[in-house]
């Protein structure tokens, strides 16, 4: 048997399969779906079929008098709602006006779902239709349909959330038109002078339309309340702590009284952080005194979810003919729903700073709408950026001959250099995951590949795109214990969607001194674990990683001062190998894991358990980047675009677990090619949703895709653990413009609007 | 109207269980019989998430009435294989970590099995249209791929 030092236990880097993968792929783990505890009862929600509507009148009577029927709700029977919600999640039921199709109005809990499906049914609902703005850009014209109550109110916690920039308040003039609900600007350098001495200058609109997050599981929670008014949430949620404070504010109640379980989750990618149908369930919980569950409809969702902001981006630029870059102009639309809550800073820091312009200025408003409210969803906002930059970007290098990677990494920002918002850029692999695309064979023989296209193929084109994010942060807490058998248990909060409970293990193994298959972690509920922040932000391995690490070295730490004591030796001369606490060089004195464990656990002993913790919070983000690059063939006929290949390069700081990093680059770059060729919920000009099914909602399928090629880079952040840094978000960033700008060197045609789909691609080429 | 008694197979055991006629074979496996292996993503069988054996082929099990399964043989991802006793493309995605939420995956693997059956060496082409009407939105389908192709390579074996 080797020995194994701390340095080289079984731990950080391994490739290893998550532990709970049985549990998996044998359809054993549950999601709140699956829970059906004894009088269990199901609730539906009636809905309004208008986007802006005055409600006059609402006859529950019917409802209520069949059989089965054990609660009908409407805002009539909830003193706590406000008369103007401050959030969506305030919202819980319309009080006089509707804001959006779906909105719900009533809820029942009954029997059977087939029969609250029936009660709603019967509710009837008299409304006086009002004139809905639809348009983000026509609700901004003074005299718009007014979607808030009275005013607007920004909702910035979204971005709070993610850790994301904000931008000084005194550079935020205050909103103007009744339906912009936020307004930024910032700006640098003289604008006029350096469009004045630009030689090209160069002007588009870009737009990605309102996606949805795509998370397979439909939102779903319990609630059911115990005799002692103590409320216990069952939900599938991206952060417990998160979903039991806002529940709290939303009913009034204290946070002491709310038990939030955190249920395996289906997916959330920013969909799940926001109470959506917690407070509603756990009314018609009490209504009722039974345990209630409410599970969304892929309808529902598609209609009334959360998804992401459409983003309208209006970009112009200017350069020199020997590609200097001189000065850059941005206005940027968020349309955020009904409901304030959009990400405003992030596109300016990505717009002006990505690249270096002596001379910006960016204007970003979010503008509310008669639709449903926007959320995050992964990387928010980022993508639509990259999508604007980066394909300007490439027809700047188009126009001036100049060989598009060496534009880009010409002009890139370095650690050091000034974000938008006037805080240094933190070190970052942007450089580095450039050249590696840039050394690609796919990149190195893209003109081969297009030469090959016609002649009985389509037509043929490479495309590359980079783009990145900050990096979230949220303080968090961990818990690491000895075991009297000389194990190891970690304790979170941190809800485990795409496999970061096994990077966290391992980084306690590493930081301990063990090997991982000591080491066991739980996701504890809002009772027992400490306070832990959201899955979100790509922060679960940089922040809950970095208290899992202090955690674990305070428990070795302990550890090593019990050794020493019974040893009688210093802790300097002390080394835990293979689970045994010895003193150098004299192997027979020593003492193992199990034997402190156990002594901390003994009747009368006096030796205190090893308990490690950790709660700490953050200042310093590591940004991450993704590059990508797409390998396509366009059939001219159709417009159709077929990935032939498709390369994620990101750097990951270090991988902790590569099974996972890969996982996580793979999917996000699938979520990115749907973005960029075929998802976009649309409108008609009433504000009902056109597509409200996964046939028509179209997400890319294994049929769609090639095998998705990753490569990963490991730049060391200095600030996380061992080097990590996010990796969940940047690999959905880089693919709209990867594609688009794939499309126009196989083509020539420049589609600056999301999705590329084939009637985009036909009609351009048509010149239409 | 009345609640109707549905006698079927149901990884290979005989049962018998009251079902509502509107009540879908998802429903019934789901609601009345505790098998909630197979997922509802969507109820209108764009997903993949609930598909299930039905006499041997894959079915939305969400689109298909419970009554309609009356005296059919019934497999649902817990008897595919269970802890201890991994079905091949199990393990498989096991071992290459395919699962992140996890949701789509019992619909995947009865999608997989089911193509296994009809052809034990496919393509990898093959295998992309067979998961083709599973959605995930997690892996990007590339392990599933690889776990897919390495359990059928290994049964040829």
């Amino acid at each position: 048997m080797t020995q194994k030092t701390t340095r080289d236990v079984r731990g950080v880097g391994l490739a290893i399969p998550r532990p709970d993968g049985p549990e998996k792929v044998t359809g054993r783990v549950q999601y709140v779906a699956d829970l059906q505890p004894r009088g269990l009862l199901h609730a539906k929600l009636l809905r309004s079929p208008h986007a802006h509507a005055r409600i006059v009148r609402i006859d529950t009577s019917r409802a209520r008098a069949l059989p089965g029927v054990r609660a009908v709700l409407t805002a009539a029977d909830i003193p706590e709602l406000k008369k103007k919600a401050p959030t969506r999640s305030h919202a819980v039921l319309a009080i006089d006006r509707v804001v959006f199709v779906g909105q719900p109005v009533a809820a029942v809990a009954a029997d059977e779902l087939a029969i609250a499906e029936e009660a709603i049914d019967l509710i009837t609902v008299e409304y006086q239709v009002l004139p809905a703005s639809v348009d983000p850009l026509k609700s901004m014209q003074v005299g718009a349909p007014p979607v808030a109550d009275a005013g607007t109110e920004a909702d910035t916690s979204e971005a709070m959330a993610h850790g994301a920039v904000t931008v000084a308040k005194a550079d935020a003039p205050p909103p103007k038109a009744a339906n912009v609900s936020q307004q930024s600007r910032l700006h640098r350098g003289d604008l006029a002078k350096g469009f004045a001495e630009s030689d090209f200058i160069l002007e588009q609109t870009y737009r990605v339309p309102m996606v949805h997050q795509g998370y397979l599981e439909p939102h779903a929670v319990l609630a059911e309340w115990d005799r002692t008014g103590f409320l216990t949430l069952w939900a599938s949620t991206q952060g417990s702590f998160n979903t039991r404070s806002e529940v709290a504010d939303v009913l009034e109640m204290s946070e002491n009284q709310i038990k939030v379980i955190p249920m395996e989750c289906g997916g959330g990618f920013g969909g799940k952080i926001r109470a959506l149908c917690e407070p509603i369930t756990a009314l018609l919980a009490k209504a009722t005194g039974r345990p209630v569950r409410y599970v969304m409809t892929r309808r529902e969702e598609l209609e009334a979810g959360n998804p992401a902001p459409q983003v309208i981006i209006r970009l112009k630029t200017g350069v020199k003919r020997d590609g200097t870059l001189k000065a850059l102009e941005a206005e940027t639309v968020l349309e955020a729903g009904a409901f304030s809550g959009a990400v405003l800073a992030v596109s300016a820091v990505f717009l002006a700073s990505l690249y270096k312009w002596p001379a910006f200025e960016v204007r970003g408003a979010e503008v509310l709408t008669h639709k449903p409210s926007i959320a995050a969803y992964r990387a928010p906002v980022a993508p639509q950026t990259i999508f604007a930059i980066d394909s300007h970007m490439e027809q700047l290098a188009r126009a001036l001959q100049l060989d598009p990677v060496e534009f880009r990494r010409r002009h890139l920002i370095a650690e050091g250099d000034p974000m938008a918002n006037g805080q240094p850029w933190q070190s970052n692999g942007g450089r580095e995951v450039l050249d590696r695309i840039a050394e690609h064979p796919l990149w190195k023989s893209r003109a081969e590949w297009k030469a090959s296209g016609g002649n009985g193929h389509g037509l043929r084109g490479t495309g590359l795109a980079l783009g990145g994010w900050l990096g979230g942060l949220q303080p968090t807490g961990a818990t690491v214990r000895l075991n009297p058998d000389g194990t190891v248990s970690v304790l979170t909060g941190q809800v485990d969607i795409a496999g970061t409970n096994i990077a966290l293990a391992q980084i306690a193994a590493s930081a301990y001194g063990v090997d991982i298959e000591k080491v066991r972690i739980t996701t504890g509920d809002t009772d027992v674990a400490p306070v832990t922040g959201l899955s979100a932000g790509s922060k679960t391995v940089y922040t809950v990683g970095t208290a899992v690490l202090q955690a674990a070295e305070d428990a070795r730490r302990q550890t090593l001062q019990i050794a020493a004591t019974e040893l009688e030796a210093a802790v300097q001369d002390l080394e835990l190998i293979d689970g045994r606490v010895s003193v150098r060089g004299m192997p027979d004195r020593g003492i193992t894991l199990a034997q402190i464990g156990k002594k901390g656990n003994l009747y009368m002993s006096k030796v205190q358990p090893v308990l490690g913790v950790s709660r700490p919070a953050f200042s310093q983000q590591a940004p991450g980047f993704a590059a990508q690059l797409a390998r396509i063939e366009v059939d001219p006929d159709t417009g159709e675009v077929t990935v032939h290949d498709f390369v994620v390069v990101q750097d990951v700081g270090k991988a902790i677990n590569p099974i996972g990093v890969e996982g996580q680059m793979q999917g996000g770059a699938v979520q990115s090619l749907g973005m960029a060729m075929t998802e976009a919920l649309m409108y008609d000009d009433k504000g009902r949703l056109m597509n409200p099914s996964l046939l028509d909602y179209r997400k890319l399928t294994a049929a769609d895709l090639p095998d998705i090629e990753t490569i990963i880079v490991e730049k060391p952040s200095p600030s996380g653990p061992f080097g990590a840094r996010g990796v969940g978000e940047p690999p959905i960033v880089p693919a709209p413009a990867a594609i688009a700008n794939a499309v126009e060197d196989a083509t020539g045609v420049r589609i600056t609007e999301t999705p590329i789909t084939p009637e985009r691609i036909a009609l351009a080429l048509l010149g239409g | 109207m009345a609640k109707q008694a549905l006698s079927f197979t149901v990884n290979d055991e005989a049962v018998e269980v009251l079902v509502q006629p509107w009540d879908t074979l998802l429903d019934a496996l789901r609601e009345r019989l505790g098998l909630t292996g197979p997922k509802e993503g969507c109820g209108t069988g764009d997903c993949g998430a609930c598909t299930t054996h039905v006499d041997g082929k894959p079915v939305a099990s969400c689109l298909m009435l419970a009554i309609q399964a009356r005296g059919r043989t019934v497999r649902t991802i817990e008897g595919l294989g269970r802890l201890g006793a991994l079905h091949p493309l199990q393990e498989a995605f096991v071992r290459h970590g395919v699962p992140q939420c996890g949701f789509c995956i019992p619909g995947v693997l009865m999608a997989a099995a089911a193509l296994l059956a009809e052809n034990p060496r496919p393509t990898p082409e093959e295998i992309r249209y067979g998961i083709a009407g599973n959605l995930c939105r997690c892996t990007g389908y590339t392990t599933m791929i690889t776990a897919i192709s390495e359990a059928a390579t290994a049964a040829a074996r």
